[in-house]
């Protein structure tokens, strides 16, 4: 016993010890590269689908500004939560944050979109504001832009028959112009998200 | 600089108490600062100590996104700590109420509308590492020869 006292009075009061044991801190701890950070720009242009803003979970977290190189997406600290989403759901590949490229990359992943629309058949009045305001119905049939009335059937909506009939649901961009214009608002715009595994189909 | 200004200024930059309050988080930035304790931060060989006693504290680390039941009892806990002090707010919750900032919520951020902040640490949580620069980095402002700056 008497041995073993000395022993760690003779340890204890070393020079090295005692210096480490008053003095020595734990190494700072340094972020490794591969967490998720703030999304930082890659130096890729934006081309300005937005939808980086569109999948975002947090308000007021990113937006696509203009400013002298152009456009591109700024991050607000503060809101940004740092989930990586805009990151992979941009289809440019603006944004990069820890290794969330890389993997979409070798593992094919990305996301997918369709939109969905909903009429609510008690409150539509059948103005057929909307099938007039739709960019794609524009384009599909110039003469129901035009004159309200049109005969064809490639538009995503119109009034016919007395009820107003979503064609072709598929062509719809998401621009909820008709949202926008319904003067009731019956018709709704949703987007349903789906992470897909195949990078061709990437959104 | 008296003497007694230089005692107080050692003593006070290695020894700070921090208390915490959450007016309204997920509990997500609390268990960050709970890890801040444990040995791979390891807050305590700094000489920062938590404990959750407002009148010992030093310096308050605020979170979340300020739910209407503190709109009286987050002062009241600001008033009770003794001069020198400051609040972190630590997390986009206090800042700008992150994801619970929507429209018909009931939150009222940011909470420096309702206390002085000092300095705010964003991220949904911040990482230990990033609470406790905050933390190293304000101490030495705020309590570096606090009462000839008060004079
Ligand atoms: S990382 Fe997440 S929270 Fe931050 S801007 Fe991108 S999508 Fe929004
Ligand atoms: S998703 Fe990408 S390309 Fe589209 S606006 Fe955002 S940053 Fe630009
Ligand atoms: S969201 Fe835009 S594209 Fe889609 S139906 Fe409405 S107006 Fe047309
Ligand atoms: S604009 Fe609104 S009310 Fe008019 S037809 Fe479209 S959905 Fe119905």
């Amino acid at each position: 016993m008497g041995t073993s006292i000395t022993y760690y009075l003779q340890e204890m009061l070393r020079g090295e010890w005692l210096r480490k044991f008053l003095f020595v801190k734990t190494a700072p701890y340094e972020t490794p590269p591969h967490f998720r950070d703030y999304p930082r720009l890659t130096g890729k242009e934006c081309n300005r689908c937005l939808n980086c803003m569109m999948i975002c979970p947090t308000p007021g977290a990113i937006e696509v500004l203009k400013t002298e190189e152009g456009w591109n997406p700024v991050i607000y600290p503060g809101h940004c939560i740092r989930c990586g989403l805009c990151v992979e759901a941009c289809p440019e590949g603006v944004l990069m944050s820890g290794r969330i490229l890389e993997s979409q990359f070798y593992e094919n992943t990305g996301y997918s979109y369709t939109f969905h629309l909903t009429v609510d058949t008690t409150r539509c009045m059948r103005c057929g504001n909307c099938s007039v305001a739709c960019p794609i119905n524009k384009e599909e049939d110039p003469q129901l832009a035009a004159g309200g009335t049109g005969a064809n059937d490639e538009v995503i909506m119109r009034v016919k028959g007395g009820e107003l009939q979503i064609l072709h649901e598929e062509k719809c961009t998401g621009c909820k112009t008709c949202e926008e214009t319904c003067p009731n608002s019956a018709i709704r715009v949703a987007r349903v998200i789906e992470a897909i595994h195949v990078a061709e189909e990437e959104g | 600089m008296s003497f007694l200004q230089s005692i107080k200024n050692t003593v006070r930059s290695r020894s700070i108490h921090v208390s915490y309050v959450n007016v309204g988080s997920c509990n997500g930035c609390d268990i960050e600062v709970l890890a801040m304790l444990a040995p791979r931060y390891d807050i305590e060989q700094y000489g920062i100590y938590v404990h959750n006693n407002p009148r010992e504290a030093d310096i308050l680390l605020v979170t979340g996104a300020f739910t209407p039941q503190w709109e009286d009892k987050l002062k009241s806990i600001w008033d009770k700590i003794p001069e020198p002090k400051a609040a972190i707010a630590i997390g986009n919750c206090p800042i700008s109420g992150c994801v619970f900032n929507r429209r018909g919520s009931f939150v009222d951020p940011p909470v420096a509308k309702h206390i002085p902040i000092a300095a705010e640490v964003p991220g949904c949580p911040p990482r230990p590492t990033e609470i406790l620069n905050a933390v190293l980095s304000l101490a030495p402002v705020v309590f570096k020869d606090y009462e000839e700056k008060q004079q």
